[in-house]
């Protein structure tokens, strides 16, 4: 009990600068978080086309460049490395130093950081649309442009790692261990699903390929997107956290169990039965850390809730946690071996992956952006009816696509399970749930326009305030 | 230990990659080593064990084509995997005979291997053989003249590159042909 006020002050003291205050330029912050909207928007663009593509296919279809397959990785790639990736750290870079009393280890080392991601970015996009790609899922980059990938996590990680040693509470609050952890396991699982995999073939290098793929999600989003959401869900809505030891488990739990569940990705494939097995028994156990995770979070808003409708981070926020339970209960399900049967391969995985890269993780990064927003420039958010349509863009948008991938993909896999009905047949009778797709992702796409004009309207304002 | 967890980074850090590598190694370093088919490529002279055949390293055309194939991302939409389901079997089967089931010493010289996790279009692990080079070649250049509703890209590049097709093609036909499970050896070229 006591521990939790510590953490309550702790995590509000800093924005009432109440105490001790501590001036921070949050520069590196600013340009992670610039590019990484951007980004955010440019990408939107090539998802836009994608979804086009599969309503009608021979849109763009003679240009080598611009054809869907190399489109695809640009999409993916750039959503979750150009995108989210650069978003949480930009939002790392002003939690943690808060977190820790102190100011950023090195502003001139993030922002040498900033710059170089944004070289891996802008060269990724040039290589993958030259078809230059590794034939690895989330692991296409070529490996000159993995190296420097890993150059800039340590240039991160050493920031972080060195503004956590000086920091001036003792106590670490949850953000922080899940920053911590996301830095530590990120650099292990990139370097398996990047280095490792080279020196394997077939199944051991689908093995390694599928550890690395399911961690990307399982142990950098997730761990980086839970910190996020601890770190803004007592700011947003002004309440201490509702338990530190119930956070505790949630961490050791996701620590331990996360990494066995690769092979779920090859059910029913040519891969060893056992290992198949232990796949499914911990993708169930998952169940542990999400549902610790969740409780605590609810816990938190108790007596809060009427904020949610007048604060769009709020909104974000709680939106994301409900969209990361739903995801995180379809996983374990889909890893049973019944229901793998139907859905595996199907336009039903599309539909869970978006939700937990967009409706879960993304929304808590937009919040993020739009809580510090104010608070990184200094000035009023340009607009908060337009950040609510933002929200309400997103969320009609995110739904759309949400549930007619999942109706369309359950269906679909009922229609493989029968093999008296012609593929085509199959590919035929989802049209429509394609064609309500792309609608849902315009939707989504005005979603980011609107984020994207408010955030740099407001970034514009601060710079011409501090010009006048 | 417990308490001293969360204030204490160094035990922190250590905990975590602790935690992380006990999955992490049972789960990637030890199955290659359990299971050797993973790494013995295919090879049976029994039929009452199954089909016979040996599994053939790549040629350099096929190899090329392996490489278009990566390119191109075809591996985006075509999985490469026969499952343990009885509609994977007859899917990739042929007249009326069904498919064995993919096993790992089939993938022994895949790298990158294109097992696929999505299937916009049909498995392809059992394709080589089940279309002649004509056919291909006027899919490649529109697939929906030859499938109405199709949604395959068309890829002229390649069908009017003949090098490339060529290579591609040949890629496509070894598809799955190191079992021979085909009665009569009734194979298209
Ligand atoms: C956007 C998804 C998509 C991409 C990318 C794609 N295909 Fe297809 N492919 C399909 C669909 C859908 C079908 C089924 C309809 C048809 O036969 O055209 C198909 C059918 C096929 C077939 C016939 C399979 C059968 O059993 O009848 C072959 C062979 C094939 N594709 C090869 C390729 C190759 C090679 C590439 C890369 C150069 C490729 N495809 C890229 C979607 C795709």
């Amino acid at each position: 009990m006591e521990e939790q006020q510590v953490i309550a002050e702790k995590t509000q003291g800093s924005t009432a600068g109440a105490v001790t205050r501590t001036v921070h330029t949050d520069t590196t912050s600013k340009w992670f978080l610039i590019s990484s909207v951007s980004y955010f928007f440019i990408v939107g663009i090539v998802a836009i086309l994608l979804a086009a593509k599969f309503v009608w296919p021979e849109l763009l279809g003679t240009v080598s460049v611009l054809t869907y397959g190399r489109l695809r990785p640009l999409h993916v790639n750039g959503m979750l490395f150009g995108w989210l990736l650069a978003c949480d750290m930009g939002l790392a870079f002003y939690y943690v130093p808060r977190l820790c009393g102190v100011r950023l280890w090195s502003e001139k080392l993030g922002c040498a950081t900033a710059g170089l991601w944004n070289i891996i970015i802008l060269s990724a996009v040039v290589e993958l649309l030259a078809g230059h790609n590794q034939g690895l899922e989330y692991a296409e980059l070529p490996s000159w442009l993995d190296l420097l990938v890993v150059v800039a996590w340590v240039m991160f990680g050493l920031n972080i790692f060195m503004t956590i040693a000086n920091r001036k509470y003792t106590q670490m609050y949850v953000s922080l261990w899940y920053t911590m952890g996301t830095i530590l396991w990120t650099a292990f699982v990139y370097l398996t699903g990047n280095l490792a995999v080279l020196f394997a073939t077939g199944v051991n290098q689908a093995n390694l390929n599928w550890m690395y793929v399911h961690n990307a999600v399982g142990l950098i989003f997730t761990p980086v997107g839970l910190a996020i959401a601890y770190y803004f869900i007592p700011k947003a809505s002004n309440a201490p956290l509702h338990s530190h030891r119930l956070s505790m488990i949630g961490f050791w739990s996701l620590a331990f169990v996360y990494v066995w569940t690769g092979a779920h990705h090859m059910l029913h494939g040519p891969i060893s039965q056992w290992l198949q097995t232990i796949a499914i028994a911990f993708s169930v156990m998952l169940l542990i850390p999400v549902w610790t995770v969740v409780y605590n979070f609810f816990a938190t808003m108790k007596g809060q809730w009427h904020m949610v409708r007048e604060n769009v981070p709020l909104k974000f926020l709680m939106s994301g946690v409900v969209f990361y339970l739903l995801t995180c209960f379809q996983g374990p399900m889909h890893s049973l071996r019944t229901v793998n049967a139907i859905v595996s391969k199907t336009d039903w995985i599309p539909g869970h992956a978006h939700m937990a890269v967009l409706g879960a993780f993304s929304f808590f990064a937009i919040a993020g952006t739009y809580y510090v927003l104010p608070r990184i420039f200094n000035v009023e958010l340009y607009s908060n009816a337009l950040a609510n349509w933002s929200y309400w863009f997103l969320m009609i948008g995110g739904l759309g696509f949400f549930v007619t991938l999942w109706l369309g993909g359950f269906w679909q896999g009922w229609q493989w399970n029968n093999p008296s009905i012609p593929f085509i047949d199959t590919v035929v009778a989802l049209k429509p749930v394609w064609i309500v797709r792309f609608f849902s992702g315009i939707l989504m796409f005005a979603g980011i326009t609107t984020f994207l004009y408010n955030f740099m309207a407001t970034a514009l304002s601060a710079k011409g305030r501090s010009a006048a | 230990m417990l308490n001293r967890i969360d204030i204490d980074a160094k035990v922190f850090v250590g905990a975590a990659l602790v935690m992380f590598f006990i999955g992490g190694t049972l789960t990637t370093v030890v199955p290659p080593m359990v299971d050797t088919s993973w790494s013995k490529p295919f090879e049976n002279n029994d039929p009452s064990k199954g089909p016979t055949g040996k599994l053939l390293p790549y040629t350099e055309q096929e190899k090329k084509g392996h490489a278009i194939y990566v390119r191109e991302g075809c591996w985006y939409c075509h999985t490469q995997q026969t499952r343990t389901l009885l509609a994977d079997t007859k899917r990739s089967g042929w007249r009326g005979v069904d498919s064995p089931v993919s096993t790992p010493d089939e993938f022994v010289y895949d790298s990158p291997h294109m097992f696929g996790t999505k299937r916009t279009g049909p498995d392809l692990s059992r394709v080589g053989g089940k279309y002649d080079q004509q056919w291909h070649r006027t899919h490649f250049k529109n697939p929906r003249d030859l499938v109405p509703g199709s949604i395959m890209p068309p890829f002229p590049w390649i069908a009017n590159n003949e090098e490339e097709f060529q290579a591609l093609v040949a890629y496509l036909q070894r598809l799955g042909r190191a079992k021979n499970w085909r009665p009569d050896n009734d194979y298209e070229k």
